[in-house]
């Protein structure tokens, strides 16, 4: 087990500085630069070259890259080229925001999904699975933008009940957001559980199917104990990964659904940096996305070991 | 992902579901917009406003570096004629008018300007506006530390040492070269009046002489402006305004539509957009005259358009009328390819007409039977592609074959815009025309986007700035007008309006130019 995590963790570390390197020649691969992106059409090439020196961007890509990785190993993750301030502390409010939304969507997402994938696998084929299903299938299929958009003119401009964007942007406090957090968290959270609800059925068919659970309902336990006892566990089993992937996919699926909402999250900041090249500020992002996915693949991994007695003692131990 | 996950249902694919969500959804989102075609544009709702209020603006974010000092190319621009005055503005009719210079003359030679300054004027923060902090703000301009875009149009006429106060209410500017329309060049939003000394906290202090104080600004994000009570001019009717940073164009609409903000400010609508406003219980559009000029450069210095009959051939190529229908609805006014706008006072009503037989005859004794080029367009602004398909249906009666060509809008300006032979782009209109005619089109400037060069043209802007008879100077800049259009120096199709978003709730909202009336703008009574 020690070995399989060491493993696990070394492969996490080459994964993060893999996408590092990555964005970092994605980024340098794109036309233009903070430089240019800064001067829009007042670019003419001397003022460029003047902004290039004072942004250090006239130093070697490669030098760039290694520099930036030395300091980043320290702690420093540098200053952002446009604002000038600190991209620890941009990136870390942002991240605190966005862990709001993430968290709320998380929590409701994950639960909602649960039982209504229970209860479709439950009712196979019947008109609560095939309900359940059908909305499922929607939630997969429409893009989170134009649930995104329909729940605005629904709950904002309609009903008036929600904010349809947050006013206050970056400088949002706490109680700015809440009101402002739940249309976001709605749409995220239709994408979310779309794919959650259908792992759900799927498995909990398949184990209602197995003799184990047969047996149970043949012993003559009741309904509940059966589902609680017998069938949750191992029907959680496979929906395990199918949700840590889908945590670490709110982190990037935040983007297009905090653009619109104007939420000051992680999203709406990475797609301002793209856009001025503001590259100590997407690197840290990118970091913190690729640290997302891996820790919650390693999670899934660890709770699966525990669920799963077969992983926890393998036969024939390599 | 678990292979899993795609597992078929058997009695609905994910296909066949999104073909079916996408029909239904159409009719349901049309719907939830109220989307009618008979609504039309209307204009800004003028009459009694209340006194006091706040006014809530969304407004784009320049960037993470955008400050509160007007002579920045980064600057919060929706802030700057709030906060501060210039010595003298520009009417709606385009004509100087005073702003903190109460009058000026101009010497003999045009050599040297003097203003007299407004009395009993004070700063935000309660010090007296004097001549010094004139002298100070063009200093600051000029200075190539604050890198501002206005410093190549004022730098050839000023520098450091050429501006004097004989007194605490004079400016006398002594210039290097005659300009008999170098105030105008002092309407610029970069023009804008800052204290003495102010040069390293301007951007973020904003203290002015405007009719509003600034309470709290950040970059990209929110701020808020009060009323002025010590403000020299007619008081505000509002108390105060907000201002919000909203990246995205549809979030910006969303807040309008929600009731959240009041105005869409510096957001040119589209046509679709536009529609779904008007027709909203809150909210309505307004459009503001010409405030868009659409050039499409024909880069001089190109194979292609190096030729003068060529680039007259393609002047003479387009139906003005279909493309103005086509790319902006009729919302502006044609141009006929002369780049001074129609509000301008010095504007000539002169143009080169459609006429498809003579420009095939000149491409023709050129020895071309057709004509192809790539035309470039971008999604920077939403008239620019609309524009280049126009032209490109319009052209194909003259033989000419435009293949458009869509270029990423982050890079247009720096890997398009100068480089390529033919492309659209837009200017805000508001540029006095001695800036407009000698930043864009004189030989060398640095913005002259289609490397126009003529010597006769150059020659008689020099001699319209060197002469002080109003008139015959207003004769001099239309010559000029006539040299560029026949010469085949500008291909403008025409003038649009920026269709503004506006909550019913505002009153006597008016922008023309670079000039937002921040006096006279509140809500209904």
């Amino acid at each position: 087990m020690v070995t399989f995590f060491a493993k696990r963790l070394g492969w996490s570390v080459f994964t993060v500085l893999l996408a590092t390197v990555l964005v970092f020649s994605a980024i340098q691969s794109l036309p233009g630069d903070a430089a240019t992106q800064l001067l829009g059409q007042n670019a003419t090439p001397s003022a460029v070259a003047t902004m290039r020196q004072q942004l250090g961007l006239d130093e070697p890509p490669v030098s760039r890259f290694f520099t930036w990785l030395g300091k980043a190993l320290h702690g420093d993750f540098g200053n952002s080229l446009v604002g000038g301030g600190s991209v620890a502390g941009e990136v870390g409010s942002a991240l605190v925001n966005t862990s709001l939304l993430a968290g709320i969507t998380i929590v409701i997402g994950i639960l909602l999904s649960l039982v209504l994938g229970l209860v479709a696998g439950l009712t196979r084929d019947r008109w609560p699975d095939i309900s359940i299903s059908t909305l499922a299938l929607v939630g997969m299929s429409v893009p989170e933008f134009v649930v995104a958009t329909v729940l605005v003119l629904l709950f904002s401009i309609y009903i008036p009940i929600f904010p349809a964007v947050v006013i206050a942007g970056q400088n949002a406090s706490l109680a700015d957001l809440l009101p402002s957090v739940w249309l976001p968290a709605g749409a995220l959270i239709c994408v979310l559980a779309a794919y959650i609800i259908r792992m759900m059925r799927t498995s909990v068919i398949d184990v209602m199917d197995s003799e184990f659970v047969r047996t149970a309902i043949l012993k003559g336990n009741s309904t509940s104990r059966v589902v609680f006892k017998h069938l949750l566990p191992s029907a959680m089993l496979p929906t395990l990964n199918v949700i840590a992937m889908n945590i670490a996919w709110l982190v990037g699926g935040v983007v297009v659904v905090e653009s619109i909402f104007n939420y000051p999250g992680i999203g709406t900041l990475m797609i301002r940096s793209v856009q001025t090249r503001d590259l100590p500020t997407i690197l840290l992002i990118t970091v913190m996305s690729a640290l997302t996915y891996v820790v919650c693949n390693l999670l899934a991994d660890f709770a699966a070991f525990l669920l799963n007695p077969r992983l926890r003692y393998p036969r024939n131990s390599k | 992902m678990d292979s899993r996950i795609e597992a078929p249902t058997g009695w609905l694919s994910r296909r066949t579901l999104l073909a079916g969500s996408a029909l239904l959804l159409a009719p349901a989102v049309l719907a939830a917009c109220g989307v009618s075609p008979s609504s039309s544009t209307t204009g800004a709702a003028t009459g009694a406003a209340r006194q006091g209020g706040t006014l809530r603006i969304a407004r784009p974010p320049a960037s993470k570096a955008e400050t509160l000092d007007p002579a920045s190319s980064l600057s919060a621009y929706e802030y700057l004629g709030a906060l501060y005055n210039r010595l003298v503005k520009l009417s709606a009719k385009g004509e100087l008018v005073p702003d903190l210079a109460e009058s000026w003359t101009l010497s003999a030679d045009a050599m040297s300007w003097t203003f007299v300054l407004r009395k009993g004027v004070t700063w935000h923060d309660g010090k007296p506006f004097t001549a010094q902090d004139v002298i100070f703000s063009i200093q600051h301009i000029l200075d190539p530390a604050t890198k501002s875009p206005q410093a190549g149009v004022l730098s050839p006429f000023v520098d450091g040492n050429s501006i004097k106060a004989p007194d605490a209410t004079t400016v006398v500017f002594a210039l290097k070269s005659p300009n008999a329309e170098f105030a105008s060049l002092l309407t610029g939003y970069n023009c804008y009046i800052i204290p003495a000394g102010s040069a390293a906290t301007i951007g973020a202090s904003g203290i002015g002489t405007g009719p509003f104080k600034l309470k709290s600004f950040t970059a990209a994000g929110p701020g808020s402006i009060v009323r002025n009570p010590n403000y020299f001019g007619d008081k505000p009717a509002l108390d105060g305004i907000e201002f919000s940073s909203i990246a995205d164009t549809q979030a910006r609409v969303n807040a309008l539509l929600a009731g959240q903000v009041d105005l869409v400010a510096q957001t040119n609508l589209d046509f679709a957009t536009a529609k779904t406003v008007s027709a909203s219980s809150v909210a309505t559009v307004t459009s503001v005259k010409n405030a868009q000029w659409y050039p499409v450069p024909m880069l001089n210095t190109s194979p292609e358009f190096k030729d003068p009959d060529i680039r007259r051939a393609f002047a003479h190529a387009y139906n003005p009328d279909e493309v103005f229908k086509l790319a902006v609805q009729g919302n502006g006014t044609v141009a006929h390819n002369n780049p001074v706008p129609p509000t301008e006072a010095y504007y000539l009503d002169y143009g080169l007409g459609y006429d498809p037989d003579k420009s095939k005859s000149l491409l023709k004794a050129k020895g071309f039977d057709h004509f192809d080029v790539p035309i470039y367009t971008s999604s920077y602004d939403p008239v620019l592609s609309p524009l280049a398909l126009a032209l490109q249906s319009s052209m194909k009666a003259a033989n000419i074959n435009l293949a458009v060509t869509n270029s990423p809008a982050d890079s247009y300006f720096t890997d398009v815009w100068m480089k390529k032979p033919l492309m659209t782009t837009y200017w805000y209109t508001g540029r006095p025309i001695d800036q407009l005619l000698n930043q864009i089109f004189r030989t060398g400037s640095s913005y002259n986007e289609t490397a126009y060069s003529n010597a006769t043209f150059d020659q008689t802007l020099d001699a319209a700035r060197a002469t002080v008879d109003a008139a015959k100077r207003k004769t001099l800049y239309q010559d000029a007008q006539k040299i560029l259009i026949d010469d085949g120096g500008s291909l403008t199709p025409f003038f649009s309006d920026r269709i503004t978003g506006l909550s019913k709730q505002v009153v006597n909202y008016s922008e023309h130019g670079f000039e937002f009336d921040y006096i006279n703008i509140g809500l209904r009574a």
